[in-house]
Parts: C-alpha cells; sequence; structure tokens
C-alpha cells in the first residue's frame, strides 16, 4: 500500500511502460515538428536574417537550452516554473533561479490530459496536464517549483492537478484591476512569493540584487520593443519569425536573449535601410488577438496566414505568449525595496489586457491596445482567434468586434482546438478572409 | 473571351461556360475518389455543350473546397469570394448570399460591386448543410427528394435538436417513437437546419436582398423553413448549385482581362 503523501490525488495511474512509450512516440513527433516549422519557416522569408538561426536552436525543447539548465541544476540552481505571465520573473532572477514558462503546446499530450479533466477544458491545460503525465517538457520536469496565478478557472485547476508532481506556490491575483485594495492583495502576494523564492534557493533577495533583476528585464523589453517597433514599417521580418523570438524569452538565459535580440534589430535595421524586405510591401499585414499559440504544434494559425495563398504578413499580435510577453517594463521610481515592489506588482497586474480581468470600464485597456496597433501598425485585418473551452476570450469578441466594425477594419473569429485535422477547413476560412483583404486590389 | 469556373464540391463538382460574360453552358459530375479527374469530366461536358474545347479558353478559375485539385485552372478563389461575385451577378441587388451545400453553410456579406464585406461559416458539424437532410431521410425511410414535398404538408412543428447530425438522429427517433407523423418530422429537420442557419446570417447581419444558393436551395422543405425563420423574402437563382462555378467563371473574366 502506498502511503498518503504518495498517492496522487488527481492523476490517475499509468503504467511506466507506457509512460515511457508515449513520451518516446511524442518527443520523436515532436522534433521532427520543430524542425519541420523552422524549415518552413525559411522557405516563407526570403533572406531570413541571419540571427535568426540562435533563435531557431534556442527553440529546440531538446537541445541547447535543456543541457545548460541541467548543467546550472547540478551547480545547485533552482528552477522555478510557471504557467501565466504574472509570476514575478524578476523575484525569481534576484534569488539567482532559473525562470521558465511551462505551458504546453503539445497537440498530442492533450489528448492524454482528456484522461484527468473533461474535453471541453482549455487545451492549453489540457496539453500541459498530459505533457507532465508522460514527463515530455524538460522544463516541466527541470522546475523545482511552480508558479501557479489564479487567472481563469482553467489554470486555478490545473496549479491543484500539478501538485500530484511538484511544490505548486499559488497566487491570487484580483481580477478588479484599478482599485486600491487589488492593487494591495497584490502586492501582499508578491512579498510573499518573496518569502517562498528565498526559502527554496536559500538565496536572500536584498535591494541589490533586486534592483539588476529588474534592470534586466528593463534590458529585455528595451529589445523586446524595439523588435516590435521594427514591424511597423514594410515587413524586414515575417510574423512567425518574430514570434518565435518573442516566444524564446520564455525559457531563454535573458541576458543572452536580450543581446541576441539586439544584434537582431541591427541586422533588421540595415535591412530596412537597404528596402530589403521579407515578403512584398503590398502584402495584407494582419494582427491576431486571443487565445495563446505556444511553439511547437500551435503554429497553425501563424503558418495558414504566412502560407496563405493570397499571403498575409502578421506585423502585430495581442497574444500572451507572444506581445504581451514583454511589451511593458517595471517602471521604478526610487530603487527602495517597497517602491520596487509596487513596481512589479503595477507591471503585471495594471499592463494586462487578459480578458480575466476587469475595471472600471470594462477590459477597454485592451481595445486601447488593439487600436494603437491597428493604427500604428497599419493593421489591415484582425484574427480574433479562440481555443475552444477559453470562454473568456470568446465572451469578449462582441465588444471587439463592435469597436473593429466602428473603424471598418475586418475581423475574423477563429475557433479551434489542440488538433492538426481541422487545418483544411481552417486554410478555406484564413484564404477567404486574406482575400478579402486584397479584394479590392485583385479583383 | 471564354472562360471557365469550376467548383469542387464536396459532392458535386460544377463547371461553368461563359462567353463574353453570359453562361453558355454548365456541367456536373460526382466529386467521388478522384476529384480532379471528375472536374475533368463537369469541364469537359459544359465545353462539348458549348462546342468549345480547351484551347479556346482564355482563363479557369476555381474554387469550392477541392480546388487546389483543379485541372488546367489559371487562378482560385475562395467559395466566399465566388458566392458574392455570383450573387450580385444573378440579382443586382443582393447583398447577403446564404449558400448551403452538402457538408457546410456560409453567408457572404457584399459591397455592390460583387466584393465581399465579411462572411461566416457554420461550424464544424454539417448539421446544418445538406448531408443533414440526407441522414434524415434515411432514419425516416424517405427518398430524399420526397423530404421538402413532406414537410409541406405538415400541420405544425415539433422541436429538435440540430447542434449535430448524430444527436439530431436521435431527437427523430424519439419523434418516431412518439409516433409524430412523417410530414412532421420532416418539418422539424428543416426548421432545425433554417435556425442554425438563421442565427448564423444573423451574426453576419440580415441585408437585404438576400440570396439563397447551393444544391439545398432547391428543397422546398428548407425553403419554406428559413423563409418562416429569417421573416424575409429569399431569391432563389434557376440554378443554385452551380452559383458558386459561377463566381469563380465571373472572376475569371477579370482576370483573363488583367493579363
Amino acid at each position: 500500500m502506498k502511503s498518503k503523501s504518495e498517492e496522487r490525488r488527481y492523476v490517475p495511474e499509468i503504467s511506466q511502460k507506457e509512460v515511457e512509450e508515449l513520451r518516446s512516440t511524442i518527443k520523436a513527433a515532436s522534433q521532427k515538428i520543430i524542425a519541420e516549422n523552422i524549415e518552413r519557416m525559411k522557405k516563407t522569408a526570403e533572406n531570413r536574417p541571419e540571427e535568426m538561426k540562435y533563435f531557431d536552436d534556442i527553440a529546440n525543447f531538446f537541445g541547447t537550452r535543456e543541457k545548460e539548465i541541467r548543467a546550472a541544476k547540478e551547480k545547485g540552481r533552482k528552477v522555478i516554473g510557471y504557467m501565466c505571465l504574472f509570476a514575478p520573473t524578476e523575484l525569481i532572477l534576484a534569488a539567482d533561479a532559473i525562470p521558465i514558462r511551462v505551458n504546453s503546446g503539445w497537440y498530442d499530450t492533450a489528448k492524454l490530459g482528456d484522461r484527468v479533466v473533461p474535453v471541453e477544458v482549455c487545451p492549453v491545460i489540457r496539453s500541459t496536464i498530459g505533457a507532465k503525465m508522460i514527463g515530455l517538457s524538460p522544463y516541466l520536469e527541470l522546475s523545482d517549483a511552480l508558479i501557479s496565478v489564479l487567472t481563469c478557472d482553467g489554470m486555478t485547476k490545473l496549479g491543484e492537478i500539478l501538485s500530484d508532481y511538484k511544490p505548486v506556490w499559488a497566487m491570487t491575483i484580483p481580477r478588479v484591476k484599478d482599485s486600491a485594495q487589488s492593487l494591495r492583495l497584490w502586492n501582499d502576494e508578491i512579498k510573499a512569493m518573496k518569502s517562498q523564492i528565498e526559502a527554496l534557493t536559500g538565496n536572500k533577495i536584498d535591494r541589490k540584487k533586486l534592483k539588476s533583476a529588474i534592470e534586466l528585464t528593463q534590458k529585455a523589453t528595451k529589445a523586446f520593443r524595439r523588435l516590435q517597433e521594427l514591424r511597423k514599417g514594410a515587413p524586414v521580418i515575417m510574423g512567425r519569425d518574430a514570434m518565435l523570438v518573442n516566444q524564446t524569452y520564455m525559457w531563454d538565459d535573458i541576458k543572452r536573449w536580450t543581446e541576441k535580440t539586439e544584434a537582431l534589430c541591427e541586422e533588421l535595421e540595415k535591412r530596412a535601410q537597404n528596402k530589403m524586405w521579407a515578403c512584398p510591401p503590398d502584402t495584407p499585414r494582419v494582427m491576431v488577438t486571443g487565445t495563446p499559440m505556444i511553439w511547437p504544434d500551435n503554429w497553425k494559425l501563424p503558418t495558414l496566414v504566412e502560407e496563405g495563398t493570397p499571403q498575409g504578413v502578421l506585423v502585430a499580435d495581442e497574444l500572451c505568449s507572444s506581445e504581451r510577453l514583454l511589451y511593458d517594463p517595471v517602471g521604478v521610481d526610487e530603487w527602495n525595496m517597497s517602491d520596487m515592489f509596487n513596481a512589479i506588482a503595477e507591471r503585471y497586474l495594471m499592463a494586462s489586457t487578459c480578458p480575466c480581468f476587469t475595471s472600471k470600464d470594462g477590459n477597454e485597456d485592451r481595445i486601447n491596445w488593439l487600436l494603437t496597433k491597428i493604427k500604428d501598425w497599419n493593421i489591415q485585418g484582425v484574427i480574433y482567434y479562440v481555443h475552444r473551452g477559453c470562454m473568456l476570450y470568446a465572451m469578449e469578441y462582441t465588444r471587439v468586434k463592435k469597436v473593429l466594425d466602428d473603424i471598418h477594419v475586418p475581423v475574423y473569429y477563429l475557433d479551434t482546438e489542440y488538433t492538426r485535422e481541422d487545418v483544411g477547413q481552417m486554410k478555406t476560412r484564413v484564404e477567404a478572409f486574406l482575400e478579402m483583404l486584397t479584394a479590392r486590389i485583385d479583383i | 473571351m471564354i472562360t471557365v469556373g469550376i467548383d469542387l464540391g464536396t459532392q458535386t463538382v460544377k463547371a461553368v461556360v461563359l462567353k463574353d460574360g453570359a453562361v453558355v453552358s454548365r456541367g456536373k459530375a460526382f466529386s467521388g475518389f478522384d476529384p480532379a479527374k471528375s472536374a475533368q469530366q463537369a469541364v469537359d461536358e459544359a465545353l462539348k455543350e458549348a462546342k468549345f474545347s480547351l484551347s479556346d479558353v482564355n482563363h479557369v478559375t476555381a474554387t469550392g473546397s477541392g480546388m487546389e485539385m483543379a485541372p488546367n485552372a489559371n487562378s482560385t478563389i475562395s467559395m466566399m469570394g465566388a458566392d458574392a461575385q455570383a450573387g450580385v451577378f444573378l440579382f443586382p441587388k443582393a447583398r447577403t448570399i446564404i449558400d448551403v451545400g452538402a457538408e457546410e453553410a456560409r453567408a457572404v456579406k457584399c459591397d455592390d460591386n460583387g466584393i465581399m464585406m465579411d462572411f461566416v461559416v457554420n461550424e464544424r458539424c454539417a448539421a446544418g448543410a445538406g448531408a443533414f437532410i440526407e441522414a434524415m431521410a434515411r432514419a425516416l425511410e424517405v427518398k430524399l427528394e420526397d423530404m421538402g414535398p413532406l414537410s409541406l404538408k405538415a400541420e405544425r412543428a415539433s422541436p429538435i435538436n440540430a447542434s449535430c447530425v448524430i444527436f439530431g438522429e436521435s431527437d427523430v427517433v424519439t419523434l418516431i417513437h412518439r409516433q409524430e407523423s412523417k410530414p412532421e418530422i420532416a418539418r422539424a429537420i428543416f426548421d432545425a437546419m433554417a435556425d442554425r442557419i438563421s442565427s448564423m446570417v444573423h451574426r453576419l447581419g440580415v441585408n437585404p436582398d438576400v440570396v439563397l444558393v447551393g444544391g439545398v436551395a432547391k428543397d422546398v422543405g428548407f425553403v419554406a423553413s428559413l423563409k418562416r425563420k429569417l421573416s424575409i423574402d429569399v431569391l432563389i437563382p434557376e440554378y443554385p448549385e452551380y452559383a458558386g462555378a459561377l463566381g469563380a467563371a465571373l472572376v475569371a473574366v477579370r482576370r483573363a482581362k488583367k493579363v
């Protein structure tokens, strides 16, 4: 008989043999998909930037970065995984631990998650559960603890389920963004998280360490924004390439990521001067908004847009797996502990456009983000992308549609699953939408 | 100028031949296992009737779910784009085109030049499309073409679920067990389909004139239900199933001129 502490409370037992088999099959398929995606991205982008090579390498879940983290762990560094992007990475960095986002983009593991939760649940949740069941994600496996920020219902329960395997630290995030008591609660949560991180790592987070951690992410934000700025003009980088750069931030070494992103921007600026475009400058400019698109499998929509007939180019997005990751810097007034904590709290809560939140005027922060992007990035059409099971994004569609109708920007609602089978249907719709954007020129 | 439009649908392939922008002939074949071959048959049939050969043709445009398999196509257009073109060609005041085919239903909003402005497509399940009527006709042991006339004899309507073909079928079985009459069950089936399609069209906005095309537009039972649900008159062309091919052939005219 198993002792109570060993017994899993949520996930049914699977035989070690089945786990091994599933892991090796899905891992092999995943390695193939990673390589294929990169090949296709190379094919789409004529003269793909040289600096993309680095990000292609980091995009391999079973490669350089895994080895690096493993080596760091052997030397005693701790790894702290997180699901939603509200986990205060600055505190993790200040304690000399490695922050890594562990949400899963694997389609095949979503089916395994179905053994634990119903199919109606958001596929990101089901897939992350499935990935843990077979130990597929090196980053999830290497995590010493997980920070689970209670944003949506799925995330709240995901944390509980993963506690079958790892210490999970829940953080309550208030749903009303703009009230004093909300910010107080969130501030307290962040302070409590500091103690948890210190206890795990054995490293004290002092003023100096926190300051340099904040400066590190501020520099990353600067590089990040520089890249997005470059996408305002004629397309100097394909959307998928930019999205991959953005996304690798979730698991890369932040200092090196910042340097490599700056180097990429350097290269892109030169290309812009020489009018060396990634695709014809009159290619329809598309923005996606909605549920996250996580590498490597959940790359189907950007692929359909940029490989479509007619072709489109993604020049902006409002996704927590891409542009929302790092767009907002931590703004510190005075470098004392209290101000730094306030700045971190505000950066994560106030800047978020996730439909989990509301405020005095609803989620107008999201609307404003979309309107700014449409205007400044010259967006011609918006694809509203929703995973079946994400009630929040689905429910905000009517508001977004109304606002975009008012400014005559076409928007198309596309809902999908973690599956490859619907690509044919999606292609018909995405191409009809792109055709609509080009119609006046084409017909 | 001779142009050809081919619509490679899920069940049938349709071809339309235009001479200087006017329809001269049509051809049709079952899609089957080799849609490219079927498309060739449909085109050959239409060209033969028009007494043209392939070498006389200036431009071929393909549409439909299998458009990439179309033989000799010079270009393609989405099904929604083709619907919009055909709708406004057939009825110049058309602003909303509803196309109900074998496995998909869609609605397109367009401007006065037949250029698509917005569109919606039925979700995943074929319960709002022709395949649903086929499945239900089997359950009722009625010929497909008799379903429509039968439904018109119904004295009242019984509600069923049409969110899914399978659930729809089990609802129909419930009605059979309740010993409802065949006309009433047939009517219930068309009402459920029309319900789904009308809520889809409402999401887009119902802008008159509304045109109904696609193979299912030939079914009097469905048309009656749809008109009731939309509470608006619906215009139906003489050959509704050829609308996609016609739209493609019209696009071919413009593209041929551009080259």
